[in-house]
């Protein structure tokens, strides 16, 4: 044991915990070892300097008090002010994507093809359109044959007319 | 409730009573246990204005977390845990100084040195006496050190609380807070050995030049 370092002995524990024989051995070592006997003397600095740090203290001051109510207080009216604020930005969002919603479905209602049904607009618009009776009839390039041709249609409307 | 009846009244009393919106009842909390967080905080930080900051982060803490203090334990234990994590957040947000160096020293700090290394070797009561000069020097120190070193190192070392309680009071097992002060011991030291070494070195250097002059 006597060539041993002590090193681990005095990092293992802090130096008041020490027992006496480890105390002992750590003595009969650093007579012997000059790099121990700096570590030790090093450690036992360390352990005075801890010492002395922690002898000082700060006393609170006779406004700490008042200091802390005022703080939580503050802290509190902020805290419902940013509460408002978030339940104002959750509303402000949900309007806002109902309304982007909104405008994209009557979108697709006014603009998808075949899909709506006839509505009453539509209809007046049909009802404005000017066909008349004979365009109708003389346009149809594919007169089928259960119909009456064009020579047909003028002979009748003719002799319609003679008639009277 | 008359002021005196706070004075008297039992800490699990006034946690419901300040939960419940008595803001008195919280005045009494604060007004009974500022000392001992004062003088917790004080460990970690030197200034008074840090010590202020940090104590009273810890009882607007402490007020949000009324609900948890059930009365088991003590309120004193309560806000002790609530104080170190405080702090260690504190000290962790806080820039720490890489290393130490005899140029940094103070005239009074080196010559502090001087009578240690003088002192150690002859009369070592002389290591009890307290100082303004030391303090500063532990203080700078343990600037250089991580924030969860120096709270380790000052709880156990300093003030010799056992393992068990630090482990408590930090969350931490107890062979983190072993190994976390071993590893605080030997940088402390390690720091420490580092400025002996150049004193020991400047030290010899005068001597050499004062015997040159003769």
């Amino acid at each position: 044991m006597r060539d041993e370092h002590i090193i681990s002995i005095i990092e293992n524990a802090p130096l008041s915990g020490l027992t006496e024989s480890e105390l002992a051995l750590v003595g009969a070592h650093t007579a012997q070892c000059a790099e121990c006997r700096r570590a030790f003397e090093a450690a036992q600095i360390s352990a005075l300097l801890l010492r002395e740090r922690l002898a000082e203290t700060i006393e609170p001051s006779p406004f700490f008090q008042t200091r802390v109510l005022a703080a939580l207080r503050e802290r509190q009216a902020a805290g419902e002010t940013s509460a408002l604020r978030r339940l104002w930005n959750a509303t402000g969002a949900l309007v806002s994507s109902m309304a982007v919603t909104v405008a994209a479905l009557a979108l697709l209602t006014v603009f998808a093809p075949g899909s709506q049904p006839a509505t009453g607009s539509q209809e007046t618009a049909s009802a404005y359109n000017t066909y008349s009776a004979e365009e109708v009839l003389f346009e149809q390039s594919d007169t089928p044959a259960d119909q009456m041709s064009y020579g047909q249609v003028l002979s009748t409307l003719y002799e319609s007319d003679d008639d009277r | 409730m008359q002021s005196n009846d706070y004075e008297q009244a039992e800490e699990l009393e006034l946690a419901r009573l300040a939960r419940a919106g008595d803001e008195s009842a919280f005045a009494e909390i604060v007004r009974r246990y500022s000392p001992r967080v004062f003088r917790f905080a004080s460990r970690y930080f030197r200034q008074r204005e840090l010590v202020e900051e940090a104590a009273q982060e810890v009882f607007l803490k402490a007020f949000t977390q009324l609900d948890s203090f059930e009365g088991r334990g003590s309120m004193e234990g309560w806000l002790t845990r609530i104080t170190t994590n405080t702090c260690l957040n504190m000290l962790r947000a806080s820039k720490r100084k890489p290393e130490l160096t005899v140029s940094d020293l103070t005239e009074d700090e080196g010559d502090w040195l001087d009578n240690q290394l003088a002192g150690t070797a002859t009369e070592r009561h002389q290591l009890s006496e307290r100082s303004l000069v030391a303090a500063d020097l532990a203080g700078r120190v343990l600037e250089t050190m991580s924030a969860d070193d120096r709270l380790v190192l000052m709880l156990v070392d300093g003030e010799d609380t056992p393992v068990k309680e630090v482990a408590e009071m930090t969350g931490w097992s107890v062979s983190k807070v072993k190994v976390r002060a071993m590893r605080a011991r030997s940088k402390m030291r390690k720091a420490v050995e580092q400025l002996l070494a150049y004193k020991r070195k400047h030290t010899d250097r005068s001597f050499e030049t004062t015997e040159r002059e003769r």
